[in-house]
């Protein structure tokens, strides 16, 4: 299995308009080919980036703890799961995939693949 | 008396009938002793009787007698001593030859016929001297027949003597483990009501209450319901597993062939669900394999099997596969790979976390570190939740890569394979573990024999 240094950009706090949590997810959703919320001390969220970073994909990462508004945000994803943990969530292409379960499902049943293909993260 | 042969010569016949009264006649006798002790003619005369008494427990002639003895056969933990149907069967056909052994089978027999005939039989050792109380119990039929026409004739070689020690010791021995088999047996059925007990309350109550308190010790009320429901589980697999047998045996159509492969998807769906509401209520009991058989244990990843190493092994199982469904498979196993080694990666570094929250609990702030801790632990459960949903998903996979009937035969070898690894299991942990016989070889075939029958009675399972 081949490593590949993660590339991690970060958004500092500064936040263009969009008051709203969930307009915020979406937009920063969009900023990239995979998006993933984590939470930096969440080892399923290391999983989750473990997984990707195996495949060859460079995703970008957003430590909701290192974010002032973070907390909103996780309550806003939160929500859109139907409850439970907020963390680790993963858009790509601007979709959301779901959390863990669904990712691997996704990776399971072989459809994650082309989605990354899809998004442009992914090449061969 | 135990380690007296038995000879297989009928001379003794038109004594049988009256054998059983002549058993405690003669033990009682009070110049028993006495005629032991003396040389010649009575001497003579106590090796006679004892070959009459031996012909009296000797089974296989007598059919009259076989009857009463099945009729006082044991009770039934007793029965579970897999030695015996063997004995039984070895009696009849074999001659004096294996004498070690049938003697003591004979020991055996006697000592579960009644208590009568075992204290008698301890209290006629004692007596003065062993030497030649052996010799007469050295009998088989040339020498009964012997002993009749030459009065005179010189007693038991050593070598005879020897053995009948040997005997003696073996049925000794065998006595003793037969005592702590019932022993083991009797402890685990009180552990067996203690663990029922415990349900009982776990029902009444919900399930499990925090910190184990009243549980029998060694397991959860959680965990003690999983692995109730578990065996269940279990049977219904067997049960599953046969429907699928026939119905490939049967060339059944496909459609129905799909309502049976169905039924075992959902079947194991079933296990999912249940390790989920387990790793609920104790997540330790499912990824420490407490619930597994020790061979299953020995290859556990993550509190159940490697869906990667299950795809390895079914590859070749599933031939013929077209092209496309073999990459596919392929496919699907590199997936699997990937997911697990993430998984494990992330399993990783929840154990790191927890080893330094702990190893830096300092003495002031040792409450609020374990506080920590224990959130930490609480992300177990979402690793064996991911674990399984992994293993799920790779079975629903495998189903839709498949013709039905590549299906069907794919899980029927999935079910034989899990259902091989614990047979594998069972036949280890009855293994002889040491020989607590003599290096008699007549000894130690009656434990290679006992291991065979157990080893066929697992097998017979399948």
């Amino acid at each position: 299995m081949q490593y590949q240094s993660e590339s991690r950009s970060y958004y500092s706090s500064a936040v263009q308009g969009g008051v709203d949590p969930l307009e915020r997810v979406v937009r920063l959703a969009s900023g990239s080919a995979v998006v993933i919320f984590s939470v930096s001390t969440c080892c399923m969220c290391h999983a989750v980036k473990r997984l990707f970073c195996g495949m060859g994909v460079n995703p970008t990462v957003y430590e909701l703890d290192q974010d002032p508004r973070g907390h909103e945000i996780e309550r806003a994803l939160s929500h859109l799961l139907g409850g439970g943990s907020a963390v680790p969530v993963v858009f790509i292409g601007g979709k959301l995939v779901g959390a863990m379960d669904r990712v691997m499902a996704s990776h399971i049943g072989g459809t994650l693949v082309p989605l990354l293909k899809e998004a442009g993260a992914l090449w061969l | 008396m135990a380690s007296h042969r038995v000879g297989e010569a009928d001379s003794g016949a038109p004594h049988h009938h009256h054998i059983p009264y002549a058993i405690p006649h003669m033990l009682h006798h009070p110049n028993n002793s006495t005629f032991i002790n003396q040389e010649g003619s009575a001497f003579d005369f106590g090796e006679l009787e004892e070959a009459i008494i031996l012909q009296g427990v000797k089974i296989n002639n007598d059919d009259k007698k076989q009857p009463l003895y099945t009729a006082i056969r044991p009770a039934a933990t007793l029965d579970m001593f897999p030695s015996w149907p063997m004995r039984f069967q070895q009696h009849t056909p074999r001659g004096s030859s294996k004498s070690g052994e049938e003697s003591t089978d004979s020991g055996s027999a006697v000592n579960t016929l009644s208590n009568t005939p075992e204290s008698p039989s301890d209290h006629r050792q004692p007596p003065p001297p062993p030497p030649q109380m052996d010799a007469a119990g050295g009998i088989d039929s040339p020498r009964l027949s012997g002993s009749h026409s030459q009065p005179a004739a010189k007693p038991a070689p050593e070598k005879t003597l020897r053995r009948l020690a040997q005997n003696r010791e073996a049925a000794r021995k065998s006595r003793l483990r037969k005592k702590a088999y019932v022993q083991q047996l009797e402890s685990s059925r009180i552990r067996l009501a203690q663990l029922e007990q415990d349900l009982q309350r776990a029902r009444s109550q919900g399930l499990f209450l925090g910190g184990g308190g009243a549980a029998s010790g060694s397991i959860s009320s959680g965990g003690a319901i999983f692995d109730m429901e578990y065996s269940r589980w279990l049977d219904d697999d067997h049960r599953h597993m046969s429907e699928l047998r026939t119905a490939l045996q049967a060339h059944l159509s496909d459609g129905d062939l799909r309502v049976i492969v169905d039924g075992y998807i959902a079947h194991y769906d079933e296990v999912f669900r249940l390790k989920g509401a387990a790793a609920k209520s104790d997540v330790f009991h499912l990824i420490t394999g407490m619930w597994t058989t020790p061979a299953e244990r020995c290859f556990l990843w993550m509190g159940g099997f490697r869906p990667s190493d299950l795809i390895k092994m079914l590859i070749p199982q599933l031939d013929p596969l077209t092209e496309q469904q073999f990459m596919g498979i392929c496919s699907l196993q590199h997936s699997s790979q990937q997911a697990e080694e993430a998984l494990s990666q992330g399993l990783e570094q929840l154990q790191q976390s927890l080893v330094d929250t702990i190893a830096n609990g300092s003495a002031n702030d040792s409450m609020h570190h374990m506080a920590v801790a224990l959130g930490k632990l609480a992300n177990l459960e979402g690793f064996v939740r991911q674990a399984d949903n992994l293993r799920q998903q790779t079975l629903h996979q495998l189903h839709r890569l498949l013709t039905i009937r590549q299906a069907a035969r794919c899980f029927l070898v999935i079910g034989e394979y899990y259902g091989r690894l614990r047979a594998l299991s069972s036949l280890w942990a009855s293994r002889p573990r040491e020989s607590m016989i003599a290096d008699d070889n007549s000894c130690q075939t009656t434990t290679d024999l006992q291991m065979v029958q157990s080893s066929q009675n697992q097998f017979s399972n399948f």
